[in-house]
């Protein structure tokens, strides 16, 4: 009797033993969602997926309502001293106010020059900072959940019109004007949170608002005022959109779908409930520049790991961030959840190959990808956003001209920006 | 000995609401006094630069423009320079506050009242004009923004399509428009704390005597005289306490304002709670959101002394 007990004695310690000896790394990472999306089965599925094909690590996804909750809940976790999560998805623009905040890390270490030439290039543009200020940009994210700015359009309203898909500016306005009825807008531009659906126009019109620089904008720029005086002519001159400040962001893509809209702009994020609901066919494009040309500008969400966690929980997330962004992953994300794939190799795989015959709008989505440009994305970014908008708005309402508008906002970000030089 | 030998009990049964209430409303309100007089940006690199921080009293030097470091009570003397950007911003948000509070507490009062004498009767049917009075307080402040932000839409709002029905001709972007937003937000302020007014109310109306009614009655007075003369004196504490918990209020509403404003009107529309949020989370100005919390609290105390006083007076006589 006491034998046994002294066999199990001993089994249960090498038992513990063994068990401590294979200790798990948690991968605990925040993930912008509403809880109850089939977004959190996907993610789930991957998670159990890589649990057991890997022993010893845990992923443990942690669901944030939107991109802010997320910043807000790592910057507030961090700052109390509580556990950091290891990753966290959070929107690309935000990097430098992370960065400055000391909770993310520089991936440099991890990524390997393989691994980041397969991304397609637009979608790193926002994800590096020389924050030593040694003249080369360390890396901070890694695309994850992207998207750009799409013209979606009507096809059969367009042919039924006798009317070509338009290729710049001029025609953009006059289709726009040709498609406009009682009961119908021409197109809608969803502008009441401006910056992101007027930076292809900018960009169209010969400039971006912002370079790669953290301090430079070009608001008061001719180009870019000229770009804010053709949102203002659609209404004004065309009566092709509706007037002033539109805030139909969640609206719009119904509309398209019922026929009370013959063109919107929208993120390319809307793409798969449009095709899933269009009982028309439809296409979609870039933005015509003011003299042709096609333009848009990204968007989203990239993956940033924590500062402050140890090497094992650290190399343990970036070995699953490795693997949440091979191309098969990115494909299936893309296919299953509406975002980009983000991989040039992903393109060859049979998985996304089937995908695109079958919807050919993806295609036409991804040839835009090259023409977008950089997401406005400065230092104190909130200030110098509030101030753009102000004075987007401003001219939207007819309160102003765009042009003094525009020098307003260049002053007000230049005395902002200018303790950062 | 003459003294009575001292009792603990009574000590020891308040111990633990002492606690919690110096745990989780003494010490941060210290510690935001402390802190509102701490220069920080966590979103800004650390770089050394000439500067005056644009904060009146802080002598110019080199130093990091991320912080942190002591200014004293340059925040409290930026806030009330209106020519300074924070000066700027507290005159702004003040005005907009006490504009908000001076409509939506009396307006919302008035309407709860009238609601209460409505449906303070016994006709069939009463109970569903009850409920639906009531039932805007019962939804969550962003489930009533949400609704508002449909009925606020262009064109076919219903809010809209009410108004141009009466002739109105004018904008229509009530959460967008710098003139109209304040008023949007009022609104819903209103349309939901009204319902929940009126129940206070309604309870006062059933609590009160028949008697000096039929008495009224006799002696032929109108349907306004009682009102005014019996109904109103002797609710008197009841409106003491839905003004003092509606203006209470009015400082605490924000939810609406995230939902309906946030960020789309710069400065017109901000509420003083909704401009701490702004400047502590989303511009990352520590310091000044901390001297602008101790601002909300100075404020709240002040009234909840006065209105202590007020109705301890009133308990004497």
């Amino acid at each position: 009797m006491k034998r046994s007990i002294l066999v199990v004695l001993v089994l249960l310690l090498l038992g513990a033993n063994i068990i401590s000896a294979q200790e798990t790394v948690t991968v605990e990472i925040y993930f912008p969602i509403s809880v109850d999306s089939p977004i959190t089965e996907i993610l789930n599925g991957y998670a159990e997926a890589y649990m057991s094909e890997n022993d010893g690590v845990e992923i443990v996804w942690s669901f944030e309502g939107g991109y802010g909750d997320v910043k807000n809940r790592l910057l507030t976790v961090a700052e109390g001293g509580g556990d950091v999560p290891a990753l966290a998805i959070m929107l690309a623009t935000d990097i430098y106010d992370l960065r400055n905040a000391e909770v993310i890390q520089s991936l440099d270490a991890f990524a390997s020059e393989d691994y980041l030439s397969d991304f397609v290039a637009a979608w790193l543009a926002n994800s590096y900072y020389d924050f030593d200020g040694d003249g080369t940009g360390e890396l901070y994210s890694v695309p994850f959940q992207r998207s750009t700015v799409l013209l979606y359009y009507n096809a059969d309203l367009l042919a039924d019109a006798g009317l070509d898909v338009p290729t710049n500016w001029e025609e953009l306005a006059t289709t726009a004007q040709a498609l406009t009825t009682d009961e119908r807008e021409g197109i809608l531009i969803p502008n009441s949170w401006p910056y992101w659906l007027f930076q292809p126009f900018a960009a169209g019109s010969g400039q971006n608002i912002v370079s790669d620089s953290d301090t430079e904008v070009f608001f008061n720029n001719d180009d870019v005022v000229e770009a804010l005086n053709f949102w203002v002519a659609l209404y004004e001159e065309y009566d092709a959109t509706p007037d002033g400040v539109q805030s139909n962001w969640g609206d719009a893509p119904g509309a398209f779908l019922d026929g009370s809209a013959a063109m919107i702009l929208h993120s390319s994020g809307s793409l798969r409930t449009i095709i899933d609901n269009a009982d028309f066919e439809f296409g979609v494009s870039g933005i015509p520049g003011q003299d042709g040309g096609s333009f848009t500008v990204t968007g989203g969400g990239n993956l940033y790991m924590s500062a402050d966690i140890d090497d094992a929980t650290a190399q343990a997330a970036w070995d699953f961030v490795e693997w949440l962004t091979a191309p098969e992953r990115t494909v299936d994300w893309s296919i299953n959840a509406g975002y980009y794939n983000t991989r040039e190799s992903g393109f060859e795989l049979d998985a996304w190959t089937a995908f695109s015959e079958e919807n050919p709008q993806v295609d036409e989505a991804r040839a835009t990808i090259d023409s977008a440009v950089r997401e406005f994305s400065v230092q104190s970014l909130g200030d110098i956003r509030n101030i753009l908008h102000a004075q987007i708005l401003a001219v939207l309402n007819g309160e102003t001209d765009a042009a003094s508008a525009m020098e307003q906002a260049q002053t007000e970000a230049e005395s902002i920006l200018s303790i950062f030089e | 000995m003459t003294q009575k030998s001292f009792n603990p009990l009574p000590y020891l049964l308040i111990l633990p609401t002492l606690i919690f209430i110096l745990l989780f409303t003494v010490y941060p309100t210290f510690q935001v006094l402390r802190e509102s007089q701490v220069y920080f940006h966590p979103n800004r690199p650390e770089r050394q630069r000439d500067t005056d921080l644009n904060l009146p009293g802080i002598e110019s030097e080199t130093r990091s423009i991320r912080g942190p470091y002591n200014v004293g009570f340059a925040y409290f003397r930026a806030m009330f320079n209106p020519s300074t950007t924070e000066g700027e911003i507290f005159y702004q948000v003040m005005g907009n506050t006490l504009r908000y509070t001076i409509v939506t507490v009396p307006v919302s009062i008035l309407l709860a009242f009238l609601f209460a004498l409505l449906v303070n009767r016994t006709v069939q049917g009463i109970g569903l004009a009850r409920v639906a009075l009531f039932y805007p307080t019962m939804l969550p402040m962003v489930s009533a923004a949400t609704i508002w932000l449909f009925f606020f839409t262009p064109e076919y709002g219903l809010w809209n399509a009410a108004l141009r029905f009466f002739g109105y001709r004018g904008a229509e972007n009530w959460v967008i428009n710098r003139d109209l937003a304040l008023y949007g937000l009022m609104i819903v302020a209103i349309w939901k704390n009204a319902g929940y007014f009126m129940i206070f109310y309604l309870a006062g109306l059933q609590g009160l005597p028949d008697d000096i009614f039929e008495a009224a009655d006799l002696d032929g007075a109108t349907w306004l005289t009682k009102i005014m003369k019996i109904t109103l004196p002797l609710l008197r504490r009841t409106t003491l306490f839905i003004t003092v918990i509606a203006i209470i209020g009015a400082f605490q509403n924000i939810d609406h304002a995230l939902i309906l404003t946030n960020e789309l009107v710069t400065g017109e529309a901000d509420l003083l709670l909704y401009e701490i949020y702004q400047q502590r989370f989303v511009l990352q100005n520590y310091g000044f959101a901390n001297a602008l919390t101790v601002v909300m609290i100075t404020l709240l105390l002040l009234f909840t002394i006065v209105n202590f006083l007020l109705s301890e007076r009133s308990d004497d006589q």
